[in-house]
């Protein structure tokens, strides 16, 4: 017990000692963390309160043109230039103002939409009950078509909407349309005038809201994707002063003192690796108290914690194991401090972009979705997603950290038989 | 003196991985209790190999080695707590201080802790590093980390100190020091398994003097009886070391 106090003791000076070490596993992830977090918050911002400039000609100055004007107005994504009664060339200069990029879109309503509508209504009416209309259908019932130009950078998801937006519309026109008129028909039929008024408000509607398994809670914010995601990042990225603590004891010729010691190598890496586990516990501890209560500062959402803190531990302590296994074994099996560097950094790079901590794994394709789960990132977002999103039980959060305690288990016991069976 | 022999070495040969030669050739030797054996040789002759197995840091490919009649493969774990070893590299961290250092490998042997830091103190003021002994190693001069390194090795009193080119690239003042106490270290008993290039130093040190070569074992004697039976063409062990290894350069 005293050799291990002693190696731990010593770990301790080595690691407050390392400036560098200890800036490229504090500094390093909490920059990051807060940078992405508040860039990500900004952008989404920025793509949410930009409206899209749009110029509508209302030439029908009848129904159809004020609700395309109202719910085109209305919605929020647009910014509404109205030319009301256009001649030819406002009509012209409209199509080249879109060409030109100062609008994205233009809409023409032609003269005459509505009664369009209403002809054809009746024409069907006609059809369906002559004796009561008793009127000449006769070309009443030819369609109208309302003109949409796009600025060719136009994404097609974008005119899709607008286009079922406009069908919206007009088709609420031309269902109160129908209404009216066989209420009117169904009024001349019962021999009264009731005027029954078409019922503005919709039938259905709809509630929306993001469901975990164990109630209701807000939309996750970047912040509640960012924080894990970075401590596990900077928990990997322990490896290179791991691995590089490894080396330069083995090339300083201290390991090999060690081994004509009465000491086990055991002792010597379990010192290093309690050192290092508690140090994720610290990256862990801190990002959090980040996103906590520094990132608001910046006006964004601070990070909401679950309720199973016990969970949030285990999952912590089973990454942050994780995490200094594949230290170990980097620096067991390099040759030198640049290899352990470079392999480090580059396979902690290729595990975080698989993993999902730049690019959540929701927005992946469901094919790197599969290859995702390839990386041990992957399973400690995952099971961070369980606590912080899903606010999981115990139960939930368990096989993610199984795998990752079983990686672990198996970057020992690679270090251990590369050591073994190394030859010289 | 044959029921004297601590270290006995029977047809060691070892060939690395990556070698054509043989790095040792079934070498044969007996070191005996007390002694202060010179291990000498030109560049890859072999005698950091030699102290590597004997300090079981690589196996031998053949043959058999023993210290104090324990296997030293097999039986390491008896040979630990009698051996010292101070290595051509310095081997100690450079983050810590002498004090922080020595403590550490000191806690290795579970000396007492009140007895460890009366040794350290000692041991420090001897080798006159006890003013800087809470400055960091990196920062220390060539001569002042060997001196470091030669008191991590016999801090916890070994009976047989392995030394490999202890005192290779620092001034003549450290040098001294060093070897001063390496010959009182001797006179209390403790036997010295030393290699070196520095022949002078050889010569004026060792009770016996072995000369290898491309892992053989070309003669073993104390300096004056090699001098003497290599007569004809040498005047000191210098002489008789070209004489025996050639005057071509080694890499």
């Amino acid at each position: 017990m005293r050799k291990l106090l002693a190696s731990i003791q010593k770990e301790y000076r080595i690691l407050i000692r390392d400036f560098e070490g200890l800036a490229l596993m504090f500094v390093m992830p909490l920059v990051l963390v807060f940078v992405i977090t508040i860039l990500q918050e900004k952008t989404y911002q920025t793509i949410n309160e930009t409206r899209v400039p749009v110029v509508l000609i209302d030439n029908d100055m009848d129904s159809v043109g004020t609700a395309f004007t109202h719910g085109v107005k209305s919605n929020g994504f647009f910014e509404v230039t109205v030319i009301q009664n256009a001649d030819s060339a406002e009509m012209a200069k409209a199509r080249d103002d879109v060409a030109s990029g100062k609008y994205q879109m233009g809409i023409i309503v032609p003269e005459g939409t509505t009664k369009s509508i209403r002809n054809r209504v009746v024409a069907l009416v006609q059809e369906q009950v002559p004796a009561m209309m008793n009127v000449d259908t006769t070309g009443l019932k030819k369609s109208v078509q309302v003109d949409l130009f796009f600025d060719p950078i136009t994404k097609d998801s974008f005119r899709s909407i607008i286009k079922s937006n406009l069908r919206e519309f007009s088709s609420k026109i031309e269902t109160r349309i129908v209404f009216i008129t066989y209420s009117r028909i169904i009024d001349a039929m019962m021999n009264q005038s009731t005027y029954l008024q078409y019922p503005e408000e919709a039938v259905i509607e709809f509630d929306e809201s993001y469901i975990c398994e164990f109630g209701q809670q807000d939309a996750p914010s970047s912040v509640q994707h960012n924080v894990p995601a970075w401590t596990l990042f900077a928990m990997f990225f322990i490896c290179i002063p791991l691995a590089g603590n490894i080396i330069k004891e083995r090339y300083d010729g201290c390991l090999d003192r060690l081994k004509t010691m009465p000491v086990s190598y055991l002792t010597v890496t379990f010192s290093k690796l309690l050192m290092f586990l508690v140090v994720t516990m610290m990256q862990a501890a801190v990002i959090v108290m980040v996103g906590i209560w520094v990132i608001p500062l910046a006006d964004v959402q601070p990070l909401q914690l679950g309720s199973n803190i016990a969970g949030f531990v285990f999952m912590t302590v089973s990454a942050g194991l994780a995490a200094t296994g594949y230290g170990i074994m980097i620096g067991t099996i390099a040759k030198s401090y640049m290899q352990a560097s470079t392999f480090g950094a580059v396979s902690t790079v290729i595990l975080a972009a698989l993993g999902g901590v730049w690019i959540p794994l929701y927005v992946m394709s469901p094919a790197m979705r599969q290859i995702s789960q390839l990386s041990p990132m992957n399973w400690g977002i995952q099971g961070y997603y369980e606590y912080f999103l899903r606010d999981a039980a115990f139960v939930n959060i368990f096989p993610y950290a199984f795998k990752l305690l079983l990686f672990f288990v198996v970057c020992l016991l690679v270090a251990y038989f590369y050591k073994k069976y190394q030859k010289v | 003196m044959e029921n004297n022999v601590l270290i006995e070495i029977n047809n060691l040969s070892k060939t690395y991985l990556k070698g054509r030669d043989p790095a040792l050739d079934k070498l044969n030797l007996d070191i005996y209790n007390g002694e202060i054996f010179g291990l000498l040789g030109p560049n890859g002759a072999g005698k950091t190999t030699t102290i590597s197995i004997l300090c079981n840091l690589i196996k031998s490919t053949e043959g058999s080695c023993s210290i104090k009649g324990f296997d030293v493969h097999k039986e390491f774990r008896f040979v630990k707590p009698f051996i010292g070893v101070v290595s051509q590299d310095i081997a100690l961290y450079q983050l810590l201080t002498p004090y922080e250092n020595l403590v550490y490998f000191g806690s290795m042997f579970d000396l007492p802790k009140k007895e460890l830091k009366e040794r350290i103190d000692y041991f420090l003021e001897k080798m006159g590093l006890y003013k800087v002994k809470n400055e960091k190693i990196k920062h220390f001069s060539g001569g002042m980390k060997r001196r470091v390194n030669l008191i991590a090795g016999i801090l916890h009193d070994p009976r047989l100190v392995f030394l490999d080119e202890p005192t290779v690239g620092i001034d003549v003042q450290s040098r001294m020091v060093i070897l001063d106490y390496l010959n009182e270290l001797n006179k209390e008993g403790v036997t010295l398994l030393y290699s070196s290039h520095m022949l002078d130093e050889a010569e004026k040190l060792c009770t016996r003097i072995a000369i290898i070569d491309y892992g053989k074992l070309l003669t073993v004697g104390t300096p004056e009886e090699l001098i003497t039976e290599y007569n004809s063409n040498c005047k000191n062990l210098e002489d008789v070391f070209l004489h025996l290894t050639g005057r071509h350069v080694r890499d």
